[in-house]
């Protein structure tokens, strides 16, 4: 092993969406930007990876304004960060963010082990990984919840529906894990420090030989909306109920309503 | 009349993703690949394919490893659209052959409708907060359908079409176990009343008091993400939304669950939604029909008792 990169989603953390009710459209203008959840624990895969192999660390990621994820990155261990930033990425489906990737790592040298996560919290498409491995030509393994080096080799444990795969890998590989492969830390203040002082690389599409018209998106997205709730959403103990009361009032009215 | 190849993880779903697409194109071309021996493969023949490859599991290389075979096959076929499988193995050979083709996917399609102008479809995003509302003009397409996305085709074994078997292209990963799982014990899909569990609990024990509340109204139990796959307390078969299981029971009982449209995705269609939470502004009691506001500790003993009570 040379050299670990690990890929990572800046999202717009799903937490703070506000549906508007009459256009059903979401409002994600109080919505911040963050690592998406499930690769944070691939930045921690990456340096555990790290640390059994003693090979090199990067992260990389692409995206519209992506350069602000720098630092937190960084303070989760990477030794670089790659960040392609550039505004037509804003709509980018996964077979751009997946070519768009492979231009980066082929222009990266040495890179022969690929980290992704299973998926990101805002598409959640399950693609990336895997097509990064069949434009790099690396082997694909995903839905990894184990990961250990063995001299030259990765030995892999895949969560599949049937149950547990057990993979050796030698040579080039994108691993894609699932989340229980490992916690992700918060970074400490050391950790946080540190960052400051690590290279982070912001590159255009130029600087890795791609145009806009090549990562164009396949799928046009003519619209988000959000599904209709006509849930009541009653609360049974507001001030002066005791929760006693409202147990009652709740085993009543799920008897009335011929559920119990 | 475009041509539509199916992709499916087992015979059961094959017979879904086959009406499926004859209800794209009900005249339409069908060629089927499933992972099995080649009795799976005739069953494609038998629910309306003309031609059928069985892709059984290769004993020591990855089932992904037909994917080179596959887009060999697909660039000289041109299939105008790629069903698969919503499951693991099969997304990420959706995925690989995807970028082989320069194809774009639909992941866990909804509406999927093939028009002169392309193909449309919905997908989720922000974990069901959104539907998306896609088209693309690509030659072929691929999507992800899931295992109950349509009544299944049925099989008329009379049917006649040509049945091969192939043989994957060799790679570098090396399957050295596989490890079955252990018995599934659990039939959410059929539960009327369910009682979900979140991390709301603080530790394993506490799961005896929800049992108690559960088993006073003959409810299963369920849990979130985080309990079965984080703490492990439940098998992963009882973890509930969009990469669990989604169901539609007559009572969903959350309590210490946030809410997060990852885990509501899983229970939107029950009839009455319930939610006990501390945080009276939690997602999962605005998303609710009745919500108790409170710690379960205190909460979860009052409803067994009021619940005895009707
Ligand atoms: C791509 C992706 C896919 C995902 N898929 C799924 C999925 O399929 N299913 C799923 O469940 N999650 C999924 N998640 C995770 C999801 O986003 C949430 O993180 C998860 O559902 C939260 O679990 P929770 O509600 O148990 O925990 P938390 O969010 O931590 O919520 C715990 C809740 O308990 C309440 N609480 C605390 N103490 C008490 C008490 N004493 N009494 C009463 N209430 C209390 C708190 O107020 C809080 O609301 C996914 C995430 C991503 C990014």
């Amino acid at each position: 092993m040379k050299k670990i990169a690990v890929c990572y989603k800046w999202v717009l953390s799903d937490a703070d969406i506000r549906i508007n009710e009459r256009t059903r459209e979401l409002d994600m203008e109080k919505c911040k930007p963050q690592i998406n959840e499930y690769d944070r624990m691939g930045l921690e895969t990456g340096v555990r990876l790290k640390e059994a192999s003693g090979c090199e660390l990067v992260a990389l990621t692409c995206g519209a304004a992506t350069e602000a994820s720098a630092k937190d990155a960084l303070s989760r261990g990477p030794d670089a960060v790659y960040c392609l930033d550039d505004p037509v990425m804003a709509v980018a489906d996964a077979t751009a963010t997946s070519k768009v990737l492979a231009a980066m790592i082929r222009s990266i040298s040495d890179v022969d082990v690929v980290i992704c996560s299973e998926g990101s919290s805002d598409q959640y498409a399950q693609q990336v990984g895997p097509r990064l491995a069949a434009l790099l030509g690396f082997t694909s393994v995903s839905y990894v919840s184990k990961a250990e080096v063995q001299g030259d080799a990765l030995l892999l444990e895949r969560k599949l529906e049937q149950g547990t795969e057990c993979v050796k890998v030698i040579g080039p590989v994108v691993v894609s894990i699932v989340p229980d492969i490992c916690e992700a830390p918060i970074p400490s203040v050391k950790q946080i420090l540190a960052a400051k002082k690590k290279p982070s690389i912001k590159l255009g599409l130029a600087d890795i030989g791609l145009s806009a018209d090549s990562v164009a998106p396949l799928l046009h997205v003519a619209g988000v909306k959000a599904p209709l709730s006509e849930r009541k959403a009653v609360r049974l103990n507001p001030d002066g109920v005791s929760i006693s009361e409202a147990a009652t009032a709740l085993a009543r009215q799920l008897a009335a309503d011929g559920i119990l | 009349m475009s041509k539509i190849w199916i992709v499916a993880e087992n015979t059961a779903w094959l017979a879904v993703l086959a009406a499926y697409a004859k209800s794209l194109q009900p005249d339409g071309e069908i060629t089927a690949f499933v992972h099995g021996d080649e009795a799976a493969a005739r069953q494609g023949i038998a629910l309306g394919a003309t031609a059928a490859f069985a892709l059984p599991l290769p004993a020591d290389a990855l089932w992904e490893s037909y994917t080179p075979l596959l887009a060999e096959k697909a660039r000289a076929e041109q299939p105008a659209l790629i069903l698969l499988s919503a499951a693991k193995r099969c997304r990420d050979m959706a995925a690989q052959l995807g970028a082989l083709l320069d194809a774009p996917c639909f992941s866990d399609v909804k509406n999927l409708s093939l028009t002169p102008d392309g193909v449309s479809g919905e997908t989720l995003v922000y974990g069901g907060a959104g539907v998306a509302q896609a088209t693309t003009r690509a030659a072929t397409v691929l999507a992800t359908v899931a295992a109950k996305a349509c009544d299944p085709a049925l099989a008329d074994a009379s049917r006649s079409g040509t049945v091969a078997t192939l043989a994957p292209a060799p790679g570098a990963a090396q399957v050295t176990a596989r490890l079955p799982r252990e018995a599934r014990s659990v039939n959410l899909d059929g539960a009327a009343k369910v009682v979900g569990v979140g991390r709301g609990l603080s530790e394993q024990k506490d799961l005896a008091g929800i049992e108690a509340l559960a088993k006073a109204i003959g409810a299963e139990m369920a849990c979130s993400r985080p309990i079965a796959e984080f703490f492990k307390w439940m098998p992963e078969e009882r973890y509930i939304g969009i990469s669990g299981q989604q169901i539609k029971p007559q009572l969903y009982l959350a309590v210490g669950i946030s809410g997060q449209a990852q885990h509501y995705y899983g229970v939107r269609d029950a009839k009455i939604i319930v939610s006990v939470n501390k945080d009276a502004e939690a997602l999962m009691n605005l998303n609710a029909d009745y919500y108790i506001v409170g710690d379960w500790k205190e909460v979860a003993p009052s409803l067994i008792q009021a619940f005895g009570a009707v």
